[in-house]
Parts: C-alpha cells; sequence; structure tokens
C-alpha cells in the first residue's frame, strides 16, 4: 500500500510540468510590427539641436560604457539600430549592446528577466502600461525624476503623456514613442461607391451611417464598410475618448453605446464579425490590404508599415495603393482630433552599474535628437514638433492629400491604459469581458455588469 | 571504529551469532506476520554485521552494492531534484506566500485559498476543466476500445486503417487545430455550410463552434479525435494478450459476442484499461494547449467560456506576477488529480484482490 501510495504521488508529480507553461501573448495593445521606410539617414548632428545639449554629462566621454538595452523585432524594425549607430557616433566611448526578446511576450520576458538577482540589463524598452505597472512594483526599474530635475527636462514636450503613467508621483520611464489611432480608409472604395471621403470631424452617427453607405453584402464581392481588430482598443475604447470616462473607472455604462454600434454594424454585414476573426486570427493589416475593407481603425504605426509593404510590394497596390488618414470620429459635442494612444517609454534598471550612463541614453533617445531618428523611418516620436510632422508626411508613399496631413495633429490623447497599480489585472478583466460580449456568449448588459463587478472587486482590494 | 584485536573481535562475533540464533528462534515461533517481517529484517542487519567484522573492511559487500547502483541513479534523481522536486516542493510553500518575484516574499496564511472563492475566473476554469474531463475520459476510452476491437480484427488494410488512427496523434497540434479551425469556421467552414444547405439550418442560428457553450463541446470532440488512436494501440497491446483459448472454450459453451466481451475482454483488459484512465484523467486536467488554439483567436486569451486551471495558473503566474495566489490554483489542480487517481488506484486494488 506505502508503495502503491508513493506510484500514485510520483503519477502526480507529473503535474509539474505543467508549471512551466509555455509563454503567450499578453501585451497587445501596441505597434509591434513597425518597419522602417527608408533606412538610417544620417545620423543627426548635436548642434542642430537647442536646449538638450549632451555636453553635460562628464562621464560618457571618460571611460568607455557599454549599456545593455533590451528591445524586440530587431530584425523588422529599423529604428532600433538607427538609434544606437545615431548615438553611439555622437557619444564617445559608450557601446549599446541590443538584446531581443522578441516582441510576442516581451513584457513577459522582459519581467522574468528582471526577476531576482543576476539581470545585466541597463536600459530597458517598455511596450505597454500594463508591464510598466508590474516592473514598478517588482522594483526592477527606477523613479528618473531626480534625474529629470536634475537636467532640467522639460516634461511638457510630451504634451501629457507622461502625466498618465506617474506611479505615486514618481516617473519611472520617460516615452520616446507615440503612437495614436486613426481612421484608416481605402479611396478607391469611396470613389467606386461614389461617395465623399471621411472628414477629418465626424461624429459616430456620421462614421456609421457611412460604413453602412458603402457596405455591399452581395456574396463573392462583399465590401465591409468597416474593420475593427479583435483588441479591446479597437471598440471599447471609443467610450473613453469623451475625456470622462477611464478604464479604471470600474464603472463601464460608457461603453454601451459603441457596442451596440459594433454589434449591430456587424448583424448587417458592415463587418466582419468578431468569431470569424478570432477563428481565423485575421490580422487588421491583412483585412486591410485586401481591399474590400474601407475604413479601419487602428494605430499611427500602421502608417509606416503600408508605406514599405507598399513599397516593396507586398501589398497590391492596386487594392489598397490608394489610402488616406482622417482623424478618429468624436462622439457629439467632443472636440475632434481627441484619440486613443499608446506610449513606449525607455527606463532606468535598479541593476545597472551605470545608472548615470543608461539616463543620458534615455534623455537622449527621448529627446529632440532620438525624435529626429525616428521621425526619419516614419514612426512617430514622443516629442510632435512640427518639423518632426513634416519629415513624415514628406515621406514618400504618405498620402498626399491634405486631410491626411491634417489627421496627425492630437487635440486630446488618451492612453489605451493609463498607470494604476492593478491594471494588470483590470485589464485581464476587460479583455475577457470584451471577448464574451463582441462573441455573443454575454449580452451587452451582462457584459459591462460582470466587467463592473469584477474590476470592482479589484479596485477594492 | 577503535581498533580491537582478533580476541576481541572473535568474542563479539561469538555475541552476535548468539544474539541471531536466538532471533532466528523467536522468527519460528512468532505468528503475527508484521511482527515477523521486521524480525526477519533484523536477522539481515545481524548478518550484514557479522560479514563486516570478519572481513574487517571499512564498508560492506551489501554498502558497496547500493552505492553503485545509487550512482547510476544519481544523474537522473539530480535532475529530477533541481528541475522538478525542489519546484513542486517550493509551490507549496508558494501557495501560503504572497510573492511576485522580486519582493521579499511574505506570509499570506490562507489568504490565497480563501481568494479563491470569490474569483469568478477560477471559478469558471475549474468548471471548464471539471466538464472537459468528464466529456473527454469516458469518450475517449469507449472510441479507443471499439477501434482496437475493430482492427484487431483480421480485415483488410488493417495496417492502413490502423496508421490512419494513430495519425492525428503524431500531427502536429497546432497545425491540425489550423484545420479544425477552417472546418468549423462559422461562416465559411464546410461543416456550417453543410448545415445551411442541406439541413437548411436557418443562417442566425448556425453554431458557433468555438465561442460560448460549444466551445467545450468543440475541445472534447477535438481531443477525443486526437488522442484516440494513441490510446488505441495500447488497447491493441491489451488485446494481443488475451489468450485465444479463452474465446474457443467460450464459443465451445455457445457464449454470443457480447457475451465473451462481457465476460472475456473487458475482465481481462481491466489493468490496460485502468492505465488508459489514469493517463488520460492526468492528461485531461492538464489541457491547455487545445483551448488555446482552438479558442484563443489571434492573442491567446481565454475568456470564461473557455478558459482551464492551467492557462489560469499560467496567467496569474507570469501575467499578473502573483506567483503565491497562482501555486494556490496550482494545488487545487494537484489535490484533484491526486484524490482522482487515489480512488482509481483503490479501485484497481480492489478488483485485483476480488
Amino acid at each position: 500500500m506505502k508503495k502503491k501510495f508513493l506510484s500514485v504521488l510520483l503519477a502526480t508529480a507529473m503535474l509539474g510540468t505543467l508549471l512551466t507553461g509555455c509563454g503567450d501573448d499578453s501585451s497587445k495593445n501596441n505597434g509591434g510590427n513597425d518597419t522602417s521606410t527608408t533606412p538610417a539617414e544620417s545620423t543627426p548632428k548635436p548642434e542642430d539641436n537647442g536646449p538638450s545639449a549632451d555636453n553635460n554629462g562628464d562621464e560618457n566621454s571618460s571611460e568607455p560604457v557599454t549599456l545593455k538595452w533590451a528591445i524586440w523585432d530587431q530584425e523588422t524594425t529599423a529604428y532600433w539600430k538607427d538609434i544606437k549607430e545615431a548615438y553611439e557616433a555622437s557619444h564617445e566611448g559608450v557601446t549599446i549592446e541590443m538584446v531581443d526578446l522578441g516582441s510576442t511576450d516581451y513584457m513577459t520576458v522582459l519581467a522574468t528577466e528582471l526577476s531576482g538577482d543576476g539581470s545585466d540589463f541597463d536600459v530597458v524598452t517598455i511596450k505597454d502600461v500594463p508591464g510598466y505597472a508590474t516592473l514598478v512594483q517588482k522594483n526592477a526599474i527606477i523613479p528618473l525624476d531626480d534625474y529629470i530635475s536634475a537636467d532640467g527636462v522639460d516634461l511638457s514636450k510630451y504634451a501629457g503623456a507622461t502625466d498618465q503613467v506617474l506611479v505615486d508621483g514618481k516617473l519611472y520611464e520617460l516615452p520616446f514613442r507615440n503612437d495614436f489611432w486613426v481612421l484608416f480608409y481605402n479611396k478607391d472604395l469611396f470613389d467606386a461607391a461614389g461617395v465623399p471621403y471621411p472628414t477629418n470631424d465626424m461624429t459616430f452617427e456620421e462614421y456609421d451611417a457611412l460604413a453602412r453607405q458603402l457596405t455591399d453584402t452581395t456574396f463573392g464581392s462583399q465590401i465591409y464598410g468597416a474593420h475593427y481588430h479583435t483588441w479591446r482598443s479597437a471598440v471599447q475604447l471609443f467610450g473613453v475618448l469623451d475625456g470622462e470616462h477611464t478604464i479604471l473607472d470600474g464603472e463601464y455604462s460608457a461603453f454601451k453605446p459603441y457596442y451596440e454600434m459594433v454589434l449591430g454594424q456587424e448583424a448587417d454585414g458592415v463587418c466582419r464579425t468578431y468569431a470569424d476573426l478570432k477563428t481565423e486570427g485575421l490580422h487588421y493589416s491583412a483585412a486591410f490590404s485586401g481591399g474590400d475593407v474601407a475604413m479601419l481603425n487602428m494605430g499611427s504605426w500602421f502608417i509606416a508599415t503600408m508605406i514599405t509593404n507598399l513599397q516593396t510590394g507586398e501589398y497590391d497596390s492596386s487594392l489598397c495603393g490608394n489610402w488616406g488618414i482622417v482623424k478618429y470620429p468624436h462622439a457629439e459635442g467632443v472636440e475632434a482630433g481627441s484619440t486613443l494612444g499608446t506610449i513606449t517609454g525607455l527606463a532606468v534598471t535598479s541593476a545597472t552599474d551605470t545608472p548615470d550612463a543608461a539616463w543620458e541614453f534615455v534623455k537622449w533617445v527621448s529627446g529632440e535628437e532620438g525624435a529626429a531618428v525616428m521621425a526619419s523611418s516614419g514612426n512617430f516620436p514622443a516629442i510632435m514638433t512640427d518639423e518632426v510632422k513634416d519629415l513624415i508626411t514628406g515621406l514618400e508613399g504618405f498620402p498626399t492629400d491634405d486631410a491626411s496631413r491634417e489627421a496627425l495633429s492630437v487635440s486630446n490623447l488618451y492612453l489605451e491604459v493609463p498607470y494604476a497599480p492593478n491594471v494588470s489585472e483590470i485589464n485581464s478583466v476587460l479583455d475577457s469581458y470584451h471577448g464574451s460580449i463582441m462573441a455573443g456568449e454575454m449580452s451587452i448588459d451582462e457584459g459591462i455588469e460582470a466587467m463592473n463587478t469584477e474590476v470592482g472587486k479589484i479596485l477594492a482590494q | 571504529m577503535p581498533k580491537m584485536d582478533d580476541a576481541q573481535k572473535a568474542a563479539k562475533i561469538n555475541s552476535l551469532q548468539e544474539e541471531l540464533t536466538a532471533l532466528i528462534g523467536a522468527v519460528r515461533t512468532e505468528t503475527d506476520s508484521k511482527k515477523k517481517r521486521k524480525l526477519i529484517a533484523k536477522i539481515g542487519d545481524y548478518n550484514r554485521q557479522i560479514d563486516t567484522m570478519k572481513s574487517g573492511k571499512l564498508l560492506s559487500r551489501e554498502t558497496k552494492r547500493d552505492l553503485v547502483a545509487y550512482s547510476f541513479i544519481a544523474p537522473n534523481f539530480i535532475g529530477f531534484c533541481v528541475f522538478t522536486l525542489i519546484p513542486i516542493v517550493f509551490a507549496f510553500a508558494l501557495a501560503f506566500m504572497k510573492w511576485d518575484g522580486s519582493n521579499p516574499i511574505q506570509w499570506a496564511g490562507i489568504g490565497n485559498f480563501t481568494r479563491l472563492t470569490d474569483d469568478i475566473f477560477f471559478r469558471a476554469a475549474l468548471k471548464n476543466t471539471i466538464i472537459y474531463c468528464i466529456g473527454t475520459v469516458p469518450l475517449t476510452m469507449i472510441a479507443s476500445l471499439a477501434l482496437a476491437i475493430i482492427l484487431n480484427q483480421k480485415v483488410v488494410g488493417r495496417g492502413i486503417f490502423r496508421t490512419l488512427s494513430f495519425f492525428p496523434y503524431v500531427a502536429s497540434l497546432v497545425a491540425i487545430t489550423a484545420v479544425w479551425k477552417m472546418l468549423f469556421h462559422p461562416s465559411k467552414g464546410p461543416i456550417n455550410n453543410i448545415l445551411l444547405n442541406v439541413l437548411k439550418v436557418p443562417q442566425k442560428s448556425l453554431p458557433q463552434w468555438f465561442t460560448g457553450g460549444l466551445v467545450l463541446l468543440s475541445m472534447i470532440l477535438f481531443s477525443v479525435w486526437k488522442y484516440m488512436g494513441y490510446y488505441m494501440v495500447i488497447y491493441l497491446a491489451g488485446l494481443q494478450g488475451i489468450s485465444g483459448e479463452l474465446y474457443e472454450a467460450a464459443s465451445l459453451d455457445g457464449a454470443n459476442t457480447w457475451q465473451k466481451f462481457r465476460y472475456i475482454t473487458w475482465p481481462q483488459l481491466s489493468s490496460t484499461t485502468f492505465f488508459v484512465v489514469v493517463m488520460l484523467t492526468i492528461n485531461c486536467f492538464k489541457v491547455y494547449d487545445i483551448a488555446i488554439m482552438l479558442a484563443g483567436g489571434g492573442s491567446g486569451e481565454l475568456t470564461t467560456s473557455a478558459t482551464v486551471l492551467v492557462y489560469y495558473i499560467y496567467q496569474k503566474a507570469f501575467i499578473d506576477w502573483d506567483l503565491g495566489y497562482s501555486s494556490a490554483v496550482a494545488m487545487v489542480l494537484f489535490i484533484m488529480v491526486l484524490v482522482v487517481t487515489i480512488i482509481q488506484f483503490r479501485g484497481q486494488a480492489k478488483r485485483e484482490r476480488a
């Protein structure tokens, strides 16, 4: 009997293997698939840029320093290398060593790397806010406020984005990239239907009507007026654009009209159904470049993807080559140009031996010099100046109409996920019930009710 | 050991020998089998001591033999300890702690377990896992047994059919889930097309195979189809171990096919069935990949209708970094598997005795 019991124990010990489950993507709200349009042009000359001159760091020219920097998708994203080269050229004795952790579960891998001792990263890229919250709670990254005040970094350049990631009044990252959501549209489909293009000032009613006008449900030649990717941000977060609601409220009735709009569109064949998209795993880029989607709400990272892939011929230009962008639709009485944003930031680890050199790098990349490097490849830096905007709109392949250029000016930017201590759990709850509502497992009211209860529990902890 | 001269040694051996003889006598008269076994073990000890004394070596032959055996086990056992046993023990401890992997560990008592009762995602995961097990274990067992019996007959092309049934097990899970998703695609898949065009199911009420209540059914069907080939092979081996004479004798007695199955095949297969059921149960409780691949979509996130315990353990541990809580969920899974397995072992032992 004893032996039997032992073998039972051993059999159940097989369960041990399950504790080492394989990773899956959790951090999805970001533009991880960016590619650059042009190779690194030239390294920006330090004297071009005024305020944040980098000759105040005494340490960075004296002895050689190597900074280990965590990034993702080094092969397909050109700006990492551009930044590394530009920084090494202007800072003698500094070597940047990039470590690619892959984009799918970057923040999960990074959090694991920075757990416990033995990590040797100096600078890490912060891909999303839930991951940022995790790292802050794990004390893996250090607050930058002392450096910011010592070096006089002007946070107002970031247009309020840094305020939304303050942790107890302290800032642990500086954004270097700031993407915001716009509405992409396929001009050919509008021309064919004889419908005027969308404008930079549309209410949701107008947008809905426009999408319905373009829709053609004839089997075999379907045209979808709109397309919503399966992310929560693509549907639910229309509800936070009024500036009065956030996902941290614990009260989500504001999302209801937008769920009703999108599910109504699904029912009438205006957009592909969520269940289909989930089953196929259809990527938004494949949907839009297929030429049967008239309008797509997506982040500005998709601009660089469109330009590159049209140039390389990966996307058929007869299907989607004639595209444009306009500002996000807005609710009645809300200022046009209110949109969602996602910031990508840099942080200094608590494990680094050279925090000063790491900070210099963070400051440089998030500053004007780094912004110029980012913009040269069609990416949106966190500091949006008119020069940066001109640089991006001047890129070959960027839509030439005035509305598309105008669409880049944002009036109010609300982060998809602002910081809160338990934002990671709130995110999981909202994601799950978003899925339930969209798949028809729950009615809109039931889903929102469940969000309220479950997030309420988290907030009460 | 202090050095002894030969005379002392001889005296010691003699006294040991006397005790040994007394013991042997005691064994002969002892009736309680438990005590008898203890005494026999003691006799072994005495024998070894006397041997060591006589040879005068530090290690007896038995000890040496044991050491050699342990040294052969060591490489595997050390690996098992470092990578499996210690983490499991640590997980047991963590279930009563609060830890995020970096900050100091805090004691949480049974707090993690009381949280479980109020956690809607945990309850959903538990419910789904149990439903999945209840559906999958008997179905897979029946399907694989039926297949094995059919393919144990002398039918033409038996080898081909055996290979075909084994094929899903060999094929990559990711690849075949992709095929299943195409087949069961809610609006473009052939299955729903047949339902729509042949069976005239209205478009609005076409089944959505990968969401809502149907997702568990899809998972169960998929799992039965994928794993029945593997268990079929085990059953085939079991069937071939049954002596043909038994069937011959039964035919002479006029038993029909059902009676042969009921009174020969099934009892003869009981140990095979036991193995199959234990393995199936353990594998079912561990389900994770099938749920992610069939219901996870592009992002691999599961809603309450498809979430399973292992996914929830992963989510709590590596996304929310709530390692203590996630260990508590793992403990629940551990206890469930342990209880089910103990019950099965008990049942098997009873049947063997009968």
